[in-house]
């Protein structure tokens, strides 16, 4: 955790900050917390498969399973891990094994103690086999050293920085060992009534509306949460929510939940604060991939030709109205430690691509080079928008297009499943540690047929594997940040999937709301200390 | 057959309402059919400058959406989606419940009963959700949407003709027609089935305005074809913005209503003018 200074963040903030226009105060009242009171929050987004999804699934089960579950830290707005169920994880010098103090008195909602024994149930059944996948191959081994000590054995020297973002991270949620030891974890009816650690226990889940989540008394945290009940409610459309938070029947949103036009107005009266902190660990960009399973897509010269004919400045203008910004590379700009200027740039340029295109082997024939299926992932308002523009911008350079925009679970079933499309949009937020977030798209071990957010296009450059290799293992902050960028470098020349613009996303709260947005991914954190000011 | 045509034509007309609803139906008709004329271009290209009002800019009289879209042209190509599945979707849920009622009513026994029970099944599967159950099952393509909402609306239809059949099957000129050993077929679609059609076409006047409104919910929930511009989309896309640019939903929603209820306004002046029992009233 060298190599980030606060200056560092400071910078990032301030600048997201200005650029919004808004500076909310959401924080800035000195006053001790207040208890009680219900929580209504929700998102940008629509309701979960299930409350919890073990092999990701995500934004929309991780907002709901990480108000149950916990994980062993916690990354603060100003990235430094802050200890959460683990009271101190310490590397060996070697860096091949790290060892886990476990804060004592933890208990699960059930009542049963939180022991060594859970995390290396975790560690060994549920993070390496499920959640982390390939991302924690090196670990060899979990044993408990002592009831509340663990040590993680691993087969290569793992970076800190990555590990600790790992188990800070989505993958990283600790879940009982009583309840899914002997069962199949990804299908295990209890999913949809998860017993955490969390500051919250699941009431009920009444699908199509709500799920009403209580305090959990017994919580470790003395104190917390703060409010008696917290419901995350689902609206389908932003104009909805903008009209719920107005009828006083929603407290807070993240990941912009209303339309972008509505957020002045609202701000506007007095009652409501924009708040763009607390997303520097869940950067969100909408992407564009190319299935290389088709023969057209396969060639590189097509998949560049084709981004030089999206106009991504009219996509953050007219669609994001400005709260987006055309991306550089894989990396957000967002991500202080890893991003870099200097990589292959696609400027809108429509006679270019046509050039390249016909220079691919695609001239014009009776009116079209080919026909593409674009399946633009229903699940944000704005994909809608951006599937009628591609398929216009693409339209442009003569390919005959076939738009579909299909809902959530079809979406993911046609993108990530299935691979029906030819290309796609969709979106995902990735960690400021980009293992395995931001590289499973790219290599080859992030083909997982079914899991949803990975490599769906089929990509596979022995090249690419083994840069996201060596950043695996290479545990000198410097030289990693070097391969980071070699990284980057490479996905914008082959361009399998990329980032279209980076997202600037924005969370609507009531002014009452307080202690919100503290984190770095504030919408995956467990929203204990929130609480209300009335 | 010129007599009769003057006769039925007469007392349409003597509907007023009728004449209105008749009028601004060849209206929506002539748009629909000029639409490629008077915008050349895909309607679904952005053009200009975002939500610009209307009124405001001559090249864009009813102004621009939240992407820049001409709304004049996506109202008169969506004209064209509209009346096109209304009619499709009218015409097959007309024939599927011909055949079922008439089936029914000329043959009874089981298989009268069969049939019953089936279109009662159909009825009390609420109508939206089977459509987008049909469409989500078989895609987001117009051809699948006109389907779906052909096969949700056949069930009046058919209980209509077989009510009529009922009562015609037994008259004495079918009883004759069987007595000269005339085909089934024959009886029921050449003979009984003309006697039997008048309310019907009244009916299915009827269900092209319920499509039209099944059509306009379907891809205003996201779910009509994206390939295509049409009246329900408009409105879906534009509803985010209904607090600043509520013309984008408001222009469209106007078109839906006019058409529906000029749909409506044309059964009523049918049915005055087709249903024997009305005349002289």
């Amino acid at each position: 955790m060298s190599g980030f200074t606060r200056r560092d963040f400071l910078m990032t903030t301030a600048g997201a900050v200005l650029a919004s226009g808004f500076a909310g105060s959401s924080s800035a009242v000195a006053s001790a917390p207040k208890r009680g009171g219900t929580l209504v929050g929700t998102w940008g987004g629509f309701e979960p498969q299930s409350l919890f999804v073990p092999a990701g699934g995500g934004s929309s089960p991780y907002f709901t399973s990480t108000k149950v579950f916990e994980r062993l830290l916690r990354l603060t707005v100003d990235l430094k891990f802050e200890p959460v169920l683990a009271l101190d994880i310490k590397p060996a010098e070697d860096f091949r094994s790290y060892t886990i103090k476990l804060r004592p008195n933890v208990t699960w909602h059930d009542g049963k103690p939180l022991t060594a024994d859970d995390l290396v149930f975790n560690a060994m059944e549920y993070w390496k086999p499920i959640s982390a996948g390939v991302t924690l191959d090196a670990l060899e081994g979990a044993e408990a050293v002592d009831p509340l000590t663990v040590v993680l054995k691993f087969k290569v020297p793992v970076p800190e920085f990555f590990l600790k973002s790992v188990l800070a991270g989505k993958a990283g949620l600790v879940i009982p060992k009583h309840i899914y030891a002997g069962s199949n974890i990804i299908t295990n009816p209890v999913n949809n009534t998860p017993i955490g650690t969390g500051p919250f226990k699941v009431k009920e889940w009444v699908r199509g509306s709500h799920v009403e989540f209580v305090r959990h008394d017994a919580y470790w945290n003395a104190g917390m949460p703060y409010v008696d009940k917290l419901v995350i409610r689902w609206w389908r459309d932003p104009a909805s929510r903008s009209a719920a938070f107005e009828a006083g029947q929603l407290d807070i949103g993240t990941f912009n939940p209303i339309p972008a036009p509505d957020i002045a107005r609202l701000i506007g009266t007095k009652k409501f604060i924009a708040e763009t902190k607390g997303y520097s660990n869940s950067a969100w960009i909408t992407s564009v991939e190319f299935n290389q399973r088709r023969e057209i897509f396969k060639k590189r010269e097509v998949r560049q030709a084709l981004m030089h004919a999206i106009d991504r400045s009219f996509i953050s203008d007219t669609i994001f109205f400005g709260r987006a910004h055309p991306s550089i590379g894989a990396i957000p700009s967002s991500n202080s430690i890893f991003f870099t200027k200097d990589v292959q740039d696609y400027p809108f340029d429509v006679k270019k691509a046509a050039k390249l295109l016909d220079a691919a082997g695609y001239p014009v024939k009776s009116g079209s080079r080919f026909k593409m299926s674009l399946v633009s992932a229903g699940w944000f308002e704005e994909n809608v928008k951006i599937g009628q523009y591609l398929k216009q911008a693409f339209e442009d350079v003569d390919i005959t297009v076939e738009l579909a925009i299909p809902d959530r679970a079809t979406s993911l079933k046609r993108i990530y499943s299935d691979y029906e499309y030819d290309v796609a949009v969709s979106n995902n937020s990735g960690s400021i540690e980009l293992i395995p977030q931001t590289t499973q798209y790219y290599t080859t071990d992030g083909i997982v047929k079914g899991a949803a957010f990975r490599n769906a296009t089929g990509y596979s450059n022995p090249k690419m594997d083994e840069i996201v290799g060596k950043m695996a293992v290479e545990t000198d902050e410097k030289k990693r940040v070097s391969l980071v960028h070699e990284f980057d470098k490479l996905a914008a020349i082959d361009a399998p999937i990329l980032p279209m613009v980076d997202l600037e996303p924005v969370t609507i709260a009531r002014s009452d709301v307080r202690d919100h947005s503290l984190t770095a991914d504030f919408m995956g954190e467990s929203w204990a200390e929130v609480w209300l000011d009335r | 057959m010129i007599a009769l045509f003057i006769d039925f034509a007469r007392r349409f007309a003597r509907n007023r309402a009728a004449l209105v609803g008749l009028f601004l139906v060849l209206v929506v008709i002539g748009v629909a059919i000029a639409a490629p004329w008077w915008f050349p271009r895909n309607p679904l290209r952005i053009v200009g400058r975002p939500e610009i009002w209307p009124f405001v800019s001559p090249r864009y009289p009813l102004g621009t959406d939240s992407l820049g879209r001409d709304i004049a042209a996506m109202t008169a190509y969506g004209a064209r989606t509209t009346l096109l599945i209304g009619l499709c979707a009218s015409l097959t849920a007309t024939i599927i419940g011909i055949t079922v009622g008439a089936t029914a009513a000329y043959v009874g026994g089981w298989v009268d009963e069969l049939l019953m029970r089936m279109t009662e099944l159909f009825q009390t599967i609420p109508n939206l959700i089977f459509v987008l159950t049909i469409v989500s099952i078989l895609g987001q393509k117009i051809e699948y949407v006109t389907i779906a909402v052909g096969v949700v609306t056949w069930t009046p239809i058919a209980r209509l003709t077989r009510a009529e059949f009922m009562s015609l099957r037994d008259r004495e000129f079918v009883q004759a027609c069987r007595a000269m050993g005339m085909g089934s077929l024959r009886i029921m679609f050449g003979e009984i089935l003309p006697n039997a059609l008048p309310p019907v076409i009244v009916l299915s006047s009827l269900v092209v305005a319920g499509a039209v409104l099944f059509e306009s919910a379907v891809a205003f929930l996201g779910l009509g074809d994206p390939n295509v511009t049409s009246w329900g989309q408009l409105i879906g896309d534009g509803r985010t913005l209904i607090r600043s640019s509520w013309y984008i939903c408001a222009v469209p929603g106007l078109a839906i209503m006019l058409t529906v209820l000029a749909l409506n306004l044309v059964g009523d002046g049918l049915n005055d003018a087709l249903n024997p029992k009305l005349r002289d009233r």
